[in-house]
């Protein structure tokens, strides 16, 4: 673990030269209750390396300066801070070259405030790295090198793509998790689609893995996507 | 006159003099030396074969020949003489025997003494050779004519070339002249098109040589590009329609919103609001979508993926959603199917056919996916049993936001095929529908290179 700073909480730092919408975000994940400072490409990358930021979101284009550059010479210095890549530039290639360039998610404008949160927590609650072998939610249980998933005594017997499924939710519990990520993170689809075709396989998971007579695991959330409640 | 020099019609003239200066001092020179070489040759053979001739006749034999020789030669070109054993002259029309060997062979001095007593030099050949009596046979002839002659040929050159040079560069200047004009017209009607003047077009003449074969090819261009203008300016149109309308409605929610006094009414609205500019933000993001597609640099991430592959993972990524609506879905693949292409974007492309087909399918209808190679060509089909396309909207449906009047109100951006068919085309693949009677097929078929 990395030292914090004086104030104990460690800020996120938001690169962002769109005024307006660097607002929005700021004003947004203030209500969230992170602490947010705006901050030059040079400002942020300065800050990241004596480790002061939780995470840094970073735009693609800064003034006319491609920030992926700072990025990458940041990664090779060996600096670890999870950065989310917002951009205009949406096209595959420009994905996988942000991702590249050391970026852990990218995330093409215009986006709904919803996903852009949901990217953010995923990043500020990603679990440092740890080698675990199972993952536990209340009396659901995944083991990882057996790959079987019990509900108490019960066995659960689900297709692979339902065991990634389930994994990703359980790797993110208490968090919301949009269609988008579930779409790239366990279908590698890196497309919009115009149908709810990740609705249908979530609610097939849920009657694999609900109890009867109590509340689904998987809840709804509004206009976002879905979440694994962690305190079932 | 700067710019007339950097012209390249006039670098060409001046090339064009410049050979033809050199073509002919070439042409000069050669002749030049022939003559040179043949007139000297000639004369060098025949005074030593009569050198030869001439060792061995008497004394009078030889003062008869020299006395014939000289009243035949009007011209005073040839020179004869005997010397004594010491040099001194015994008869004959040179009186001093020139610096070269006894040997019989021929020499060139370039100035001797002219017969007759003048002063005067001029080149010659001689031949001179020691009889069995001591004295020396000496024969000659002057080379004053071939020198006269050489003398005209380079004064022609010179005379020539002069006036040769100046009707190069005139007419050379004139050809420059003349296409420099032509050039000079069709750089200023690009200047006037560039400007705005877009319905303005290059001059072609009937002769039709290389210019207007080209102002040809650039005239058509630019009614290519005039016509594609128009198409994006359609383009355009239809896109400012289809945001405008979410905002006007969005508009008069807010407006209604916050007018109304209670707060769960401005909520509701609110809401509402919502849900439209997220239709507007997908219709935005497919657009932008399709332009990395059609407009992006050809991806550089193609390489051999496998249709099957693809088509199998999207098959059971579907297959629940159309089970939830009691569709019936099929997978018919054979072995892999390799193409070279961006696997990212042809799952796009496969998804989008499989997607619109259960859209557009009702409940227990059917829905099949087959890949196959016919005669080499790969192909991908997705077929269904739904409301198909009606006859005369088939060849509309690849346009952007073309919704089909039976599929309104199924929702979506109306860019789906739109998207797909770009993909397609930028593997060199042909998307095209038929009629399945009833529902439809989309055939997605590799080029036939």
């Amino acid at each position: 673990m990395k030292k914090a700073t004086s104030t104990g909480v460690k800020p996120i730092l938001l690169v962002e030269d769109e005024k307006e919408l660097a607002n929005e975000i700021k004003i947004e994940l203030e209500r969230l209750g992170y602490l947010v400072r705006m901050a030059s490409i040079a400002e942020a990358a300065d800050a990241a390396r004596v480790g002061d930021p939780a995470m840094m979101i970073m735009d693609r284009m800064v003034f006319g300066e491609d920030s992926l550059n700072t990025l990458e010479a940041l990664r090779k210095e060996g600096v670890k801070v999870p950065v989310l890549v917002i951009s205009a530039l949406s096209s595959i290639d420009e994905r996988v070259r942000g991702l590249k360039a050391g970026g852990d998610d990218y995330l093409a404008k215009p986006f709904a405030m919803m996903e852009f949160v949901a990217r953010v927590e995923a990043l500020m609650r990603r679990l440092d790295d740890v080698r675990t072998t199972k993952l536990r939610v209340g009396d659901l249980e995944m083991d990882l090198i057996e790959q079987t998933v019990h509900r108490g005594d019960t066995k659960i017997d689900l297709l692979p793509r339902e065991f990634k499924l389930l994994e990703y939710f359980l790797r993110h519990p208490g968090q919301v998790i949009t269609r988008a990520m579930l779409l790239e993170e366990v279908w590698q689809y890196h497309f919009s689609l115009e149908t709810n075709v990740v609705d249908v396989h979530i609610s097939n998971l849920r009657k694999k893995i609900d109890a009867r007579g109590v509340p689904s695991l998987i809840v709804n959330i509004r206009g976002a996507g879905f979440m694994l409640s962690a305190n079932a | 006159m700067l710019e007339f020099f950097r012209s390249s019609a006039v670098r060409v003239a001046l090339a064009f003099v410049f050979v033809t200066t050199v073509a002919t001092t070439a042409v000069f020179g050669l002749v030049y030396l022939q003559i040179r070489e043949a007139n000297g040759a000639r004369n060098r053979l025949i005074l030593e074969d009569e050198a030869a001739k001439s060792v061995n006749q008497s004394i009078d034999e030889l003062r008869y020949a020299f006395k014939v020789r000289m009243t035949h030669d009007l011209r005073r070109l040839d020179y004869a003489a005997l010397f004594g054993a010491d040099r001194k002259i015994l008869f004959g029309n040179i009186d001093v025997l020139p610096a070269i060997p006894l040997d019989g062979k021929s020499h060139y001095v370039t100035a001797s003494r002219v017969p007759g007593g003048d002063n005067r030099l001029e080149p010659a050949i001689f031949v001179a050779r020691a009889r069995p009596d001591g004295t020396i046979l000496l024969l000659g002839r002057s080379m004053l004519e071939s020198l006269a002659f050489r003398r005209i040929v380079v004064s022609a050159l010179a005379t020539g070339l002069a006036p040769m040079l100046l009707l190069a560069l005139a007419i050379g200047a004139f050809f420059a002249r003349r296409a420099t004009q032509r050039l000079t017209t069709i750089h200023d009607t690009i200047a006037l098109i560039m400007k705005g003047d877009t319905h303005l077009r290059l001059p072609v003449r009937p002769r039709n040589d290389t210019i207007d074969k080209i102002s040809r090819d650039v005239n058509l261009m630019l009614d290519e590009i005039m016509r594609l203008l128009v198409q994006i300016k359609g383009v355009s149109d239809n896109i400012a329609h289809d945001l405008r309308s979410p905002l006007a409605v969005v508009h008069a929610q807010l407006e209604r919103g916050l007018e109304s006094p209670d707060d769960d009414e401005l909520r509701a609205v609110a809401r509402q609001a919502l849900t439209h500019i997220d239709k507007a933000m997908l219709t935005i993001s497919a657009l932008l979508r399709l332009a990395d597609v059609e407009y992006g640099p050809k991806s550089s991430k193609f390489r051999s993926i496998d249709l099957s592959a693809i088509c199998t993972d999207l098959f059971e990524f579907y297959e629940p959603l159309a089970t939830s609506k009691s569709i019936h879905m099929s997978l018919e693949t054979q072995s892999p199917v390799q193409i070279l292409g961006d696997g990212d974007l042809m799952r796009e492309a496969v998804s989008n056919l499989i997607g619109n087909a259960i859209k557009f399918t009702p409940e227990n209808g059917t829905v099949s996916v087959s890949v196959t190679r016919e005669n080499g060509r790969p192909i991908v089909r997705v077929r269904d049993n739904g409301i198909g396309v009606e006859p005369g909207e088939r060849d509309k449906i690849f346009q952007r936001f073309y919704r089909t009047v039976s599929g309104h109100r199924v929702p979506g951006s109306g860019l789906g095929l739109s998207i797909a068919s770009a993909i397609a085309n930028l593997h060199d693949f042909d998307l095209r529908f038929d009629d399945n009677d009833p529902g439809a097929v989309f055939e997605m078929a590799g080029r036939r290179k």
